[in-house]
């Protein structure tokens, strides 16, 4: 099923007020999203915040696309809104490498999903202030999530130091 | 970590991982002035299993027992939000005796994993003789499950589409007994607890999270609630045919740990309620819906979450039309949960810090994942 | 001033021991006396595998069509068979079922086509090594064998 156009007040308000900076409104499977342009995302966040009464922040995660080259991870914020009993996704195209924003600043408790972002794909947020790797050890190599991540593969030497086993695979 | 805290006066305390009163493997690492508690820091991931990754890597059928050893002490609400998503991104919809059936097993499990919660918190608290009776009658809510589809905890009760299981001879009976007796039960727990002086010089006035606060850090479920947000989201965004059956959502005032407590405790009757209205109105049908045999939804992503025990239980799952979804993420009600535990135990003192976390209701299993 | 009363008379107090003294009833124990008693379990549960004969011929119903392997999510199952040149079928010559890795899903028994392979009412096989929780064909046609527990 392909996602269509999605067109309410809410679209047309946002596009007078971001204009060129939201790339897409569409709805797929009854539920909306939005794609913006990566540096606009905090200030559509606060927009959506403020103006349009989505006040709660249900989730922050990425997703890895490797083969898209230059965008990489989908970044990707659910939104809630009590005011209206409607749920909505912020997505954002961003690179490998490339530090977004935090999103703290505008909701706090975007504080342990990015740090979860970060330690599962290693995309570092911008002004976080707590920027350390949450489920994952410290010292550990690597970010699971990603593609190239294999299901059995482990960070060899740290196993060996902290465990004192040999990594089973 | 900032300069205060290597102020002589401050102590720095750890509490866990294997601290009895943190429900699992949860550290925290207290900063005290004295026996005030001036900060706090959550270390996690003792138990992470990475549960994303593997179900990157398991076909849509295969990872469904896997869900439920995030939240093992809800694990059929784990599995009803994992089947709708799936679901949602088929496009189709379980006929309506699974339905039915799906919301007995989800609030006798949401009664289960409440009676899991009281017990053990009062048994943090000090008050060791509720824990033995919670058991007792969570025990008869396993049995049912056990009854009905052979395994007690990690059910997999649920498959996409439907059920697999036809429900047993009595199962009728067993829940509307189970209702019966349960309400009386409920009364003697709050004999024992709720005019306690003990209990309410423990719990009222503690780990304090307004409305604002709990929009601000994403806490849901009866924490929000006892906030007096009336907010659940089997009403606001009804599945599974919540709709049908006549509920209230029962709010605090304070947003105290007394509060939440209160709460939680009429969501048990309520839930007795649904599970009565259900019973009575269980439809005849088919049990499954018209799923193909190899599940492969087309390419698109979609978030559907519903009201786990604990909070809001949130799947977004990503398909790109092969047989293991691209990706998929848990949005696990503890975790966002856990993190407010900073700004409720500023101020508090230590056996405060203890009330406050069990009042969050955690489960690690599903907080590491 | 009923508060006061309340307070005085240790009213919570004596609300939360009639609840504790009644439930001392000896009809009231709800105790469990395993392992002397071994509780009955729900007919459908998941419990230990079991590899059906057929109860005539004794011969296993297995028909090594590997099914229960593919739709294991764990991948602890191994079926192996050899094609019998007269009759044209499998014939299964080796089947191993790792217990240590199973989460009793059920899967597998979901999968099998002429169930031969079903997750039992047995739930007793703690072992003393992890080696002995690799079960083989035979282990799984006679099911195990726990010592009965001595009062
Ligand atoms: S019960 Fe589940 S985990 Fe165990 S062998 Fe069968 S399919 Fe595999
Ligand atoms: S699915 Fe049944 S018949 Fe097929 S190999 Fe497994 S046990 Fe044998």
């Amino acid at each position: 099923m392909e996602s269509a156009p999605w067109e309410s007040e809410l679209t047309l308000a946002m596009k007078a007020e971001f204009g060129d900076s939201v790339l897409e409104f569409s709805t797929h499977r009854g539920q909306e999203f939005v794609v913006a342009k990566a540096d606009s995302a905090i200030a559509i966040l606060e927009y959506l915040k403020y103006e349009a009464d989505y006040d709660y922040l249900v989730d922050v995660t990425a997703v890895h696309w490797p083969k898209r080259a230059g965008e990489e991870f989908d970044l990707v914020y659910i939104l809630y809104s009590f005011a209206r009993n409607h749920r909505l996704r912020v997505k954002t195209r961003i690179a490998d490498g490339y530090k977004p924003q935090t999103s703290v600043t505008v909701h706090l408790t975007a504080n342990w999903l990015e740090r979860e972002v970060f330690d599962m794909f290693g995309i570092e947020f911008a002004g976080h202030p707590d920027p350390r790797r949450i489920l994952m050890p410290d010292e550990w190599k690597g970010h699971p999530l990603r593609k190239d991540y294999s299901i059995v593969q482990m960070d060899d030497a740290w196993v060996k130091e902290n465990l004192g086993i040999e990594s089973g695979h | 970590m900032p300069e205060t805290f290597l102020d002589s006066t401050e102590l720095i305390l750890n509490m866990g991982p294997q601290h009895p009163s943190t429900h699992g493997v949860l550290r925290v690492i207290l900063k005290l002035d004295g026996e005030k508690v001036t900060g706090t820091d959550c270390v996690i991931g003792y138990l992470h299993r990475g549960v994303e990754k593997i179900g990157e890597n398991r076909t849509y059928v295969m990872f469904a027992p896997y869900v439920d050893r995030m939240d093992y002490v809800a694990a059929v609400s784990n599995g009803l939000g994992y089947c709708l998503a799936i679901e949602k991104l088929l496009g189709v919809e379980a006929p309506p005796r699974a339905q039915a059936v799906r919301v007995i097993l989800t609030e006798l499990n949401r009664i289960a994993s409440h009676l899991f919660w009281l017990g053990t918190h009062a048994l943090d608290i000090g008050a060791t003789t509720p824990v033995m009776y919670c058991l007792r009658e969570r025990e008869e809510v396993l049995k049912i499950f056990e009854a009905y589809c052979g395994a007690r905890l990690t059910t997999h009760a649920f498959r996409i589409g439907g059920l697999q299981y036809e429900t047993y001879d009595g199962f009728e009976q067993q829940c509307l007994a189970f209702c019966d007796a349960f309400p009386a039960r409920v009364d003697d727990y709050e004999a024992l607890l709720t005019g306690n002086r003990i209990w309410i010089d423990r719990l009222k006035g503690v780990g304090i999270l307004n409305a604002d606060d709990c929009k601000a850090y994403g806490v849901t479920g009866p924490m929000l609630r006892a906030a007096g947000v009336k907010w659940d989201i089997r009403k606001a965004l009804p599945y599974s045919g919540y709709e049908k059956y006549d509920f209230e959502i029962p709010v605090g005032y304070n947003g105290d740990t007394y509060d939440r407590y209160i709460v939680r405790m009429q969501e048990m009757r309520q839930s007795a309620r649904i599970v009565r209205q259900a019973v009575q109105s269980l439809p005849e049908g088919p049990i499954m819906a018209k799923v193909p045999k190899v599940i492969k939804p087309a390419p698109g992503e979609v978030y559907v979450s519903i009201e786990a025990p604990k909070g809001e239980l949130g799947y977004y799952v990503v398909s790109d039309g092969t047989i293991n979804p691209y990706r998929l993420r848990v949005r696990p009600p503890s975790f966002v949960n856990l993190q407010s535990l900073d700004k409720m135990a500023k101020g508090a003192l230590i056996a405060d810090v203890v009330a406050i976390i069990g009042t969050i209701d955690i489960v690690l299993g599903e907080v590491d994942r | 001033m009923r508060k006061f009363l309340r307070t005085i008379f240790l009213i919570d107090l004596f609300e939360g021991l009639r609840v504790t003294l009644r439930y001392q009833h000896p009809k009231n124990i709800y105790t469990e006396q395993y392992p002397a008693e071994r509780p009955q379990v729900a007919e459908r549960y998941r419990g230990a595998p079991r590899l059906n004969k057929n109860p005539d011929t004794n011969e296993t119903l297995c028909i090594s069509c590997d099914l229960c392997a593919i739709a294991c999510p764990e991948a602890l199952i191994v079926v192996t068979s050899i094609r019998n040149p007269e009759t044209r079928r499998k014939e299964l010559t080796e089947f191993t079922y790792d217990t240590s890795r199973c989460m009793f899903c059920g899967l597998c028994e979901d999968a099998c086509p002429v169930d031969a392979l079903e997750l039992t009412q047995d739930f007793e096989f703690a072992q003393y090594s992890r080696d002995g929780l690799i079960w083989d064909r035979q282990m799984l046609e006679d099911g195990p064998r726990p010592t009965p527990y001595k009062a």
